[in-house]
């Protein structure tokens, strides 16, 4: 039987006292591969307070399309729950003058971390130069920049994360999915990069990663994230509280890494 | 909460899965203790990976001294006679204590039609035994058409959602169960019981591949009443295996 304390906590309340979860892989809005059942703030604040989740990192899904009208509707939202809802700034390299005023806009935002890529999306390749001046930004000011990455993809496979990040080593790279099945890969940037995170979003279903990530980088690079509103913060919080790993590794995974990282910018919101 | 997953294996497959897995029934059951499941359906890897002949009589030989472990039979097309006639092999069935069927049209190359299955499902129908398939829509859109009383069972649907697909079934047909392995949608167990009540969702966790304790805790703390719950753990397939006639 499972003895965790956090896991125990779980099960019975569906959230945890000492365990205040943040969320560093979110979005918001409709999707059009997906029926999402709460795509919107008041759908996904439920489900994070049903699951004890005090505050989600989002960027917006009409923001992969349109980047300057998604953007904008994330900083609506982030303005409208401060502390609930924090923001990544999509940048969307196929338009690269409007990638370059939204880079320019930056400041505007109060409650945004930096930067989110999404290279399979886009068809764009990660160590493109679109990317350049997001990353050149996020390097001068120390923003955290979360890119999707999937295993084996010609966009960002976790070797072009690699790579980006030892060329950036000022950004907080966090790698969206942590390369999901490539995973010695994956692993291996984020143990030879210190500015290189895991994130568990849809990696945390696979039977017994968790416990490997803990193993071969260490908890205190792994980040908890789920795709909210995609994917049940319980079922991502289950596969955490289920693997072989100490309340420690937990904690460390749950919120207190998030909670080093996110420490700047909530202390000054505005990074200029 | 009494667990009863519908979706489990154990077994050595041709590429093991990333995280680990359970060579043997007995490292299935510390991991099903681990999570506080009580009873599982189970197959063996080698049903899908080597043949339906070998893992069938494995399944039923190495689960046959732990009651916690029910086991699953793949089928077979009866006209190549590999799993012999289709009376002999519900008599098999009976034999063993088989309740409950799994078909890989894809790995094991076949269509799963009346065609190729008729007088098997014809069968099954009547017994109630139910057919585990994964997520092959258009297939079992058509399937269901020709036996709209067939107990189904889809496992390991919906990392993206899957609902525009599945709803149409779901209202049509009675006897159409999707499990909860990879339905990991936010606030998707919660419409789905709106909708169409508790009774044909049940618990799966799709272990080895998957995380056998994040589909347990999203029923766990599903937004839906205790009584929802208990029949999505493990009600809702104690029933249905109830139903089932061997003879």
């Amino acid at each position: 039987m499972n003895s965790s304390i956090l896991a125990g906590e779980f099960v019975a309340r569906g959230r945890s006292e000492s365990c205040s979860v943040i969320d560093m892989h979110g979005h918001y809005g409709p999707f059009w591969g997906i029926y999402l059942p709460k795509p919107y703030a008041d759908g996904m604040l439920d489900s994070m307070d049903l699951c004890g989740v005090s505050a989600t990192v989002c960027s917006s899904h009409s923001a992969l399309v349109d980047q300057e009208r998604g953007n904008r509707e994330m900083a609506e939202v982030v303005k409208q729950h401060p502390g609930r809802f924090y923001g990544y700034r999509v940048v969307n390299p196929n338009y690269p003058k409007q990638a370059a005023k939204e880079v320019e806009r930056y400041p505007e935002d109060a409650g945004f971390l930096g930067f989110k890529f999404h290279p399979d999306q886009h068809s764009y390749p990660l160590t493109g130069e679109g990317y350049v001046p997001a990353l050149q930004y996020a390097e001068a000011h120390r923003l955290v920049v979360l890119t999707h990455s999937w295993g084996h993809s010609e966009y960002d496979g976790p070797k072009l994360v690699q790579q980006v990040a030892e060329r950036y080593p000022q950004v907080t790279l966090i790698m969206g999915h942590s390369g999901y099945g490539e995973w010695d890969a994956a692993f291996a940037a984020a143990r030879d990069c210190s500015n290189v995170y895991l994130d568990l979003t849809a990696a945390y279903r696979v039977n017994g990663i968790i416990a490997r990530m803990v193993k071969e980088v260490g908890s205190q690079k792994v980040l908890f994230g789920t795709d909210l509103p995609w994917f049940d913060p319980h079922w991502a919080i289950g596969s955490v509280c289920f693997s072989r790993i100490t309340d420690e590794d937990r904690h460390n995974i749950l919120h207190r890494n998030a909670e080093r990282l996110m420490a700047p910018f909530r202390a000054t919101p505005r990074a200029q | 909460m009494d667990w009863f997953d519908c979706n489990v294996g154990y077994g050595i497959a041709r590429v093991p899965p990333a995280g680990g897995f359970a060579a043997t029934p007995e490292e299935l059951l510390e991991e099903l203790g681990f999570c506080g499941v009580a009873e599982a359906l189970v197959t063996h890897a080698a049903i899908r990976d080597e043949s339906a002949q070998a893992g069938n009589h494995l399944v039923a030989e190495e689960t046959s001294a732990h009651p916690r472990l029910h086991p699953i039979w793949a089928i077979l097309p009866p006209q190549a006679g590999e799993l012999g006639s289709v009376g002999d092999f519900l008599s098999d069935m009976r034999q063993h204590g088989v309740k409950a069927l799994i078909a890989y049209p894809d790995e094991h190359r076949y269509l799963l039609n009346s065609l190729t299955l008729g007088p098997l499902l014809e069968e099954m129908t009547a017994r109630r035994t139910p057919l585990i398939v994964g997520p092959k829509w258009a297939a079992l859109t058509a399937l269901l058409a020709e036996f709209p009383n067939l107990v189904v069972i889809v496992v390991g649907h919906g990392s993206w959602g899957e609902d525009r697909y599945y709803r149409p079934l779901m209202e049509r047909y009675p006897g159409f169960h999707v499990d909860t392995a990879n339905y990991a949608l936010d606030g998707g167990v919660k419409a789905a019981v709106d909708r169409y009540g508790p009774e044909r969702l049940l618990y799966g966790s799709g272990f080895p591949e998957l995380q056998m304790g994040g589909s347990l805790l999203m029923v766990a703390q599903a937004d839906v009443s205790e009584e929802a719950k208990a029949a999505i753990a493990g009600g809702n397939l104690r029933r249905l295996l109830a139903e089932v006639k061997l003879s």
